[in-house]
């Protein structure tokens, strides 16, 4: 079985949803002749045509409002948004329409479109091509959001949303997508969307991430484990709905919480984190909760960019700092 | 021989600057490694090799705007011969803007338990509230195997403070005037600046049944009379200072319960004899803690007559608003020199502590000499 890249697993998860679905179609700028400006649709259009594979102007509100619709009338479109920084000018059909259509007509229509794009930054792009605003969506009703970290789950989750009668934003932490590689089942079968994934068992100290911070998060696990701290590492996979059971149950064992992520830090998904532990679980933390996160700024240009993204050693500190100082 | 030309770097852009180069003519390179770094208007890539080899010459120097299709390099492959020869397929990251690495990460990403474990083990699971928890750290007891009396046996700060009782026997919680002495204690160490002046007045006069602490009173009294600066409330934080003209003396009992002060009002309009009563009645009082709160409030100085028990000097502690505290020692014996004799004598050892923010020294000194000048009468007033 050959190991597949991030990118390549999703391309895979679509190659077999399009062909055991034939309801399933593509649409985005660039996904059918050039294969996706990340390449995650290569050699879709060549198998399914150009009626399943839609190459689309420049335009994103079009994008939104056209898979709104063709989910409507029984599609299932698969929408690609070039950055997430693009998603702007579709707004208004994903919270106003597509957020809240089986709501308006009572459960006569739905709305199963999933709306993917590549999110975070580290890869020296320029403005717009380096958000993290997961949050936006998950705030609004209606949406499912899901953040893959590896090649598997990328599959697995990806068949999810595809089948999921709810709008789901698919947001894939491009900065890994050819950095993680392995053997991807191809068994078309979906994971759960709405439960976290446990990738390394402590019991010190619970890290909740998702994204590309999986990576720094696992890296800062290793190191803590060579100074005498277990962490445990959740990736949290599915933003909307949360799977606090999985944490809270860490937390039982560890008694301490560290969530990382890209995104900045206000009304970030850290906050929300924060204070359904505070509402549920205050009474097994013995520290206060803790967030290493991106910064309250714009994100900035690549120069600078390593200022910004998180560092193995950052959350080695915040990790430490909670284990050493609330023995 | 094989040449490599500036490839398209995305989104239409004509022109390139090279930042720098990474390599030199001679130089063996691998496949992907890099050569150089461009910089688009968007963005800075690194341009990979597209083969493995020898490089034959370089085009093109730092600084440089080139334009797409620009020979950039020309490449022995023979020389590649030398270098691990992986066939050459150029992954094709196709990234328009940006870079996208292509460096494999060491870790595994993909060894995932869904959700997490099935049934972790609450056998060690405690659950308290915060505060309690941190309370256990202070008093250093261990909450494993605690059973709380909050909901669900949720650990709360009395079951803590029970626990402590047991585990550390002999650990109790403060209450009433042991309580209210810490923090009035705490107060005044933390912003009081605390000057003691020691002296000794000399009872070569006193009759043989002379009532110290009705003595103490009447030169208290005096003294504030002689130096009210003494006799006053001061708050540095709005800068006030009130200057009493009747002495309120709050008077120090020692009990099984704790420090009590209950205040002598109008300390100036009492005769010796009531004093005495008033001392009887209180101490009696507080004994069976039916002292009353308003019997403990609004002293404007206060004594202490540690000398009743022991020691002769100390370093009484001021409590704010007041300004003072007169200490009384044990009563000693002492050789003084009188006619060029030497003569024993009994002294009463006194430690004046004042408020060096409110009071100066000289106000403190004339103070104690007024003090100590009516305590060496023969008789009061």
């Amino acid at each position: 079985m050959a190991e597949l890249t991030l990118v390549e697993a999703v391309n895979l998860a679509l190659h077999h949803e399009m062909e055991h679905d034939p309801n399933v179609v593509l649409l985005g700028e660039d996904v059918g002749d050039n294969g996706g400006v990340f390449r995650a649709t290569v050699g879709l259009k060549q198998k399914y045509g150009l009626k399943r594979v839609i190459d689309t102007p420049l335009a994103e509100a079009l994008i939104g409002g056209v898979a709104v619709g063709m989910a409507t009338q029984g599609l299932r479109p698969v929408a690609e948004f070039q950055f997430q920084g693009f998603i702007s000018p579709a707004m208004e059909h994903l919270i106003c329409h597509a957020a809240r259509m089986r709501n308006r007509t009572r459960g006569r229509l739905t709305c199963p479109a999933v709306f993917r794009a590549p999110f975070g930054g580290g890869i020296h792009a320029p403005e717009h091509h380096s958000e993290s605003v997961e949050a936006f969506f998950a705030h609004t009703a209606g949406f499912k959001v899901v953040v893959p970290s590896s090649p598997q789950r990328a599959y697995g989750l990806l068949l999810a949303a595809i089948r999921s009668n709810d709008p789901v934003m698919f947001f894939e932490p491009k900065r890994i997508y050819r950095t993680v590689k392995s053997e991807v089942v191809d068994n078309g079968k979906a994971l759960p969307l709405d439960t976290c994934f446990t990738l390394r068992k402590g019991r010190d100290i619970t890290l909740v991430t998702w994204g590309a911070c999986v990576v720094e998060s696992l890296q800062a696990a290793q190191t803590l484990s060579n100074q005498g701290i277990e962490a445990e590492v959740i990736d949290l996979a599915s933003i909307k709905p949360i799977d606090t059971a999985t944490i809270f149950h860490s937390l039982e064992k560890t008694g301490r919480l560290l969530v990382v992520h890209e995104a900045s830090k206000t009304c970030g998904v850290g906050a929300e984190l924060l204070a359904r532990t505070a509402e549920h679980a205050m009474c097994l933390l013995k520290a206060p909760p803790k967030r290493v996160t991106g910064m309250d700024t714009v994100m900035p240009y690549y120069r600078n960019e390593d200022y910004y993204m998180i560092q193995e050693q950052d959350i080695v500190l915040a990790a430490r700092e909670l284990v050493e100082g609330w023995k | 021989m094989k040449t490599f030309n500036l490839p398209d770097l995305g989104e239409g852009l004509a022109e390139s600057e090279i930042i720098k180069w990474h390599i030199n003519a001679g130089d063996l390179v691998q496949l992907d490694q890099v050569v150089l770094t461009v910089e688009t208007a968007k963005a800075t890539v690194d341009v990979p090799a597209p083969y493995s080899g020898r490089i034959v010459r370089r085009y093109g120097e730092e600084g440089d705007v080139i334009n797409i299709g620009a020979l950039l390099l020309e490449i022995d492959e023979t020389g590649a011969e030398l270098l691990t020869s992986e066939k050459s397929q150029t992954a094709d990251a196709a990234t328009v803007v940006g870079n996208v690495s292509q460096q494999a990460h060491s870790v595994n990403v993909d060894d995932f338990w869904i959700g997490g474990e099935h049934s972790p083990s609450t056998d060690n699971l405690i659950v308290a509230l915060p505060s309690a928890r941190l309370l256990a750290n202070k008093l250093g007891v261990d909450l494993n195997g605690m059973k709380g009396s909050g909901p669900d046996g949720l650990i709360v700060d009395s079951d803590v403070y029970k626990e402590a009782s047991k585990q550390h026997r002999g650990t109790e919680v403060l209450k009433g005037a042991r309580r209210t002495m810490v923090s009035t204690m705490s107060e005044s160490h933390h912003n009081v600046a605390a000057v003691t002046i020691t002296e000794e007045a000399v009872l070569e006069h006193w009759g043989a049944s002379e009532d110290i602490s009705i003595r103490l009173v009447q030169a208290i009294v005096h003294a504030c009379k002689e130096e009210p600066a003494m006799n006053a409330w001061f708050d540095a934080e709005t800068m006030t200072r009130c200057v009493h003209s009747t002495v309120n003396i709050g008077i120090a009992v020692d009990s099984r319960h704790g420090l009590y002060v209950p205040v002598l009002r109008h300390a100036d309009e009492y005769e010796p004899n009531d004093v005495r009563r008033w001392l009887d009645q209180t101490v009696q009082g507080i004994r069976e803690r039916k002292i009353a709160r308003e019997q403990l409030q609004h002293a404007t100085i206060t004594l202490s007559n540690f000398g009743a028990i022991a020691g002769i000097f100390a370093t009484p502690v001021v409590t704010p608003p007041q300004v003072a505290i007169v200490g009384a020692g044990r009563i000693i014996e002492k050789v003084v020199i009188r006619n060029q004799q030497a003569v024993a004598v009994k002294a009463l050892p006194l430690s004046i502590t004042f408020d060096h923010r409110a009071c100066t020294g000289g106000e403190a000194a004339r103070f104690t000499k007024a003090l100590t000048e009516h305590l060496r009468k023969a008789v009061g007033k």
